[in-house]
């Protein structure tokens, strides 16, 4: 049975139509991305699944009950917008929001020091958050989310703000979620840092969730039809290509993805004409070239993808 | 709702301020400030003196400069040698203050005398000279109606009334109606500081929750109302632990020190009531420190609390519409006009707090608070007006609330630039 579950979900504010005829399942035990470029609707999906906005109709159910206060208990959520009571010491305020979880007192202590202890972070029990770094107080909000030990995990936009430590130890600890048997659902715009990491995606854009289900199957129904390569010398060539639309593209790399079917041959010597070759390998499309080819190149603003 | 989401709230909302530097510190030093105050305006009445004024005399009648001398030394100078036309280039020089021709008409008949003067000295040397003026006239038209030294003396005299209130009990007691005045305007005037003060606190509660972002967090597990209502009363708790803190020093403060003050008082009383035979001066019972009943304290309270409870409502809302605490400024303006209403009505209510425009606006819910109190210290309000001014403002309570939580669920949530009055209104709709 799908822990998550969405059903034709629509969310207007005033004339805006945020969420239009959504519909997903998210399983348990799996690492579930939400993806789409910024304004798409995923913020607004998020926070009626965690039941901050009431859908104006569809139904969405946690564990096949109805979004609640009680769900609301099920679920350890790090908002986008990243926040806690500066002038509140540590200890304190992650006591505070564990028990608003339903923890009690003891309960959230012990559950407290344990998370504390794990990020080497004990001794900061009695500072104030404003005095902390921004590295470590991202620590701290990682515990306020996961510190009641709730059985789904969504994280909106995680890694925005995240700095490189921070952001692999997420990594590793989403991963360790999954493996502990527990659910997890994240939002992102940037599809290529989660492609290693989700098991099952849902793609929005304009509040539609255009292209959803296993990634992996996602993936291999699109076939190898993409070219990822690897050079030294003149890019100008790449623009002298035809039928192809280039991702990704830098000074010495470039993802190729071959229109209407042309051998990869072709591109290759052409390549070859004008630049040294270090790499030339025929791959699976990447989530953005997925993206763009299922909601159409003039329907995007590239801008939102990166 | 859930009643442990909102204790949590209201618990930390009290516990994290209680402890706070800002509380420990105005609680002292708001009192301290205020008596200051009070010091420094009695002694700007007891020190403050006006320059001495020279008013010129042309005592045409030679009765009345003598008797002018008599009542100030140094203000009047006989100039009754000198032209009125150097008396006129004199004070347009500003050498002279003013001066008065005195004529025989002025005695004989009842044409006025007349002061010509630069503008200096305002109100207060106008009525001196005026009451001057008059009681030498006066002198000198009894002298010349040869009337006995008996009617002289009723002249001099001054008749008193002296009051005493009777109470429920059939207890006559020394009037202290200038003292319950005070305590009730005091009552007054401490509500409106309460719940502005504390509103304001509210607000930058509400808007510390938005701008710090931890709001999202909190509203996933907390409803908007229950988070409302947390925020409300642990505020609330905050404002009526102050003022506690405040009424329970104040009576420490005067049973100690009622033993030194009586001592003091009664000295100073025999010396006033000397003064105030010969003047006429206000009983110096009125100005007693009377026994404050306890009904009293706990309906002050009462209005604190519901005065508190109605305005945060509005208060809280203005936060969450709100995305800075500068641009709380155009929503703070209609909140500001009913509370600033009510406080200038309490001047008016203060001297008379039994006219009909008394009774209406001290039951109107958003006045109640303020103007109720103050009636209820000053004079006997019947039972049943306590009482309905207590059931509207129940009522307005949750009125407010129920608004306020609209607009503030949404409110809230909503990051980046401060709602219009047009969308507040689409808000509560929703």
């Amino acid at each position: 049975m799908a822990i998550i579950n969405l059903q034709e979900v629509n969310k207007s504010f005033g004339k805006t139509e945020a969420v239009k005829n959504v519909s997903f399942e998210v399983h348990k035990g799996r690492i579930f991305g939400l993806l789409g470029p910024n304004g798409a609707g995923k913020t607004t999906c998020i926070r009626m699944i965690n039941h901050i906005l009431i859908p104006d109709s569809g139904t969405i159910t946690i564990n096949g009950q109805k979004v609640s206060p009680e769900t609301q208990k099920m679920i350890g959520y790090m908002p986008e917008e990243r926040g806690l009571y500066k002038k509140m010491k540590v200890g304190e305020q992650l006591l505070y929001l564990a028990q608003l979880k339903g923890l009690t007192r003891a309960e959230a202590k012990k559950a407290v020091n344990y998370w504390l202890q794990r990020f080497e972070a004990a001794d900061w029990y009695n500072k104030e958050i404003g005095e902390l770094s921004k590295g470590m107080s991202q620590k701290i909000q990682f515990i306020a989310t996961v510190a009641h030990d709730p059985d789904i995990y969504i994280f909106d936009e995680p890694f925005s703000g995240l700095d490189p430590i921070n952001s692999e130890m997420l990594k590793e600890i989403v991963i360790e979620l999954r493996d502990k048997g527990k659910t997890v659902l994240f939002s992102t715009h940037r599809m290529e840092q989660v492609e290693q990491m989700c098991d099952e995606i849902c793609l929005f854009n304009n509040g539609r969730a255009v292209l959803k289900g296993d990634l992996r199957e996602i993936k291999s129904s699109f076939g190898k039809n993409t070219v990822n390569i690897e050079f030294q010398g003149d890019p100008s060539f790449l623009d002298s290509l035809e039928d192809v639309r280039i991702n990704n593209r830098s000074t010495n790399f470039a993802e190729i993805r071959i229109l209407n079917g042309q051998g990869m041959q072709g591109i290759l010597e052409t390549a070859m004409k004008h630049a040294e070759i270090y790499k030339f390998e025929r791959v699976e499309p990447s989530l953005n070239e997925i993206f763009i080819s299922t909601v159409g190149e003039d329907n995007i603003n590239p801008k939102d993808l990166n | 709702m859930n009643i442990r989401q909102i204790l949590l709230v209201l618990k930390r909302e009290y516990l994290t301020r209680v402890k706070s530097k800002a509380f420990i510190l105005t609680t002292i030093l708001i009192p301290l400030g205020m008596a200051a105050f009070i010091g420094i305006m009695v002694a700007i009445t007891v020190w403050d003196s006006e320059p001495e004024h020279t008013i010129a005399i042309v005592d045409q009648t030679g009765a009345l400069y003598p008797r002018l001398v008599q009542l100030d030394e140094n203000r009047y100078d006989n100039a009754s040698s000198v032209p009125v036309d150097t008396l006129r280039s004199q004070v347009m020089r500003e050498q002279l203050d003013g001066y008065i021709v005195f004529k025989e008409e002025n005695i004989e008949s009842d044409k006025n005398a007349e002061l010509v003067y630069g503008g200096s000295g305002g109100f207060q040397l106008l009525n001196s000279l005026r009451d001057d003026v008059r009681e030498v006239i006066r002198q000198e038209r009894l002298e010349r109606a040869n009337v006995s030294e008996e009617v002289k003396k009723i002249y001099e005299s001054r008749p008193g009334l002296e009051s005493r209130r009777l109470t429920e009990e059939g207890k006559e007691t020394d009037d202290n109606i200038g003292m319950l005045t005070g305590l009730g305007m005091a009552m007054g005037i401490l509500i409106f500081g309460i719940v502005t003060g504390y509103g304001g606190l509210l607000t930058r509660s509400v808007i510390e929750e938005k701008t710090s972002r931890i709001i999202e967090i909190v509203t996933s597990s907390v409803k908007p109302i229950e988070l409302l209502c947390g925020k409300i009363i642990g505020v609330g708790a905050l404002a009526v632990t102050q003022v506690a803190i405040w009424i329970a020093a104040g009576f420490g403060l005067t049973t100690v020190a009622s033993p030194v003050a009586a001592m003091f008082m009664q000295s100073q009383s025999e010396s006033m009531k000397a003064a105030g035979e010969a003047s006429g001066a206000v009983d110096s019972a009125l100005f007693e420190i009377p026994a404050i009943a306890p009904s009293l304290i706990v309906l002050f309270f009462v209005f604190l609390i519901f005065g508190f409870l109605i305005y945060s409502t509005m208060f809280a809302a203005i936060g969450s519409a709100a995305d800075s605490e500068t641009d709380t400024q155009q929503f703070m303006f209609p909140v500001m006009v009913p509370i600033f209403i009510a406080y200038l009505l309490l001047f008016r209510i203060m001297e008379a707090p039994d006219t009909s425009m008394a009774v209406i606006s001290s039951l109107i819910p958003f006045f109640s608070p303020i103007l109720m109190v103050t009636r209820v210290a000053i004079t006997d309000v019947p039972i049943w007006q306590t009482a309905l001014s207590i059931v509207l403002m129940a009522g307005t309570f949750w009125g407010m609330l129920w608004l306020s939580a609209k607009i503030y669920s949404v409110g809230i949530l909503n990051y980046g630039k401060s709602a219009s009055f047009k969308e507040l209104v689409k808000w509560i709709r929703q």
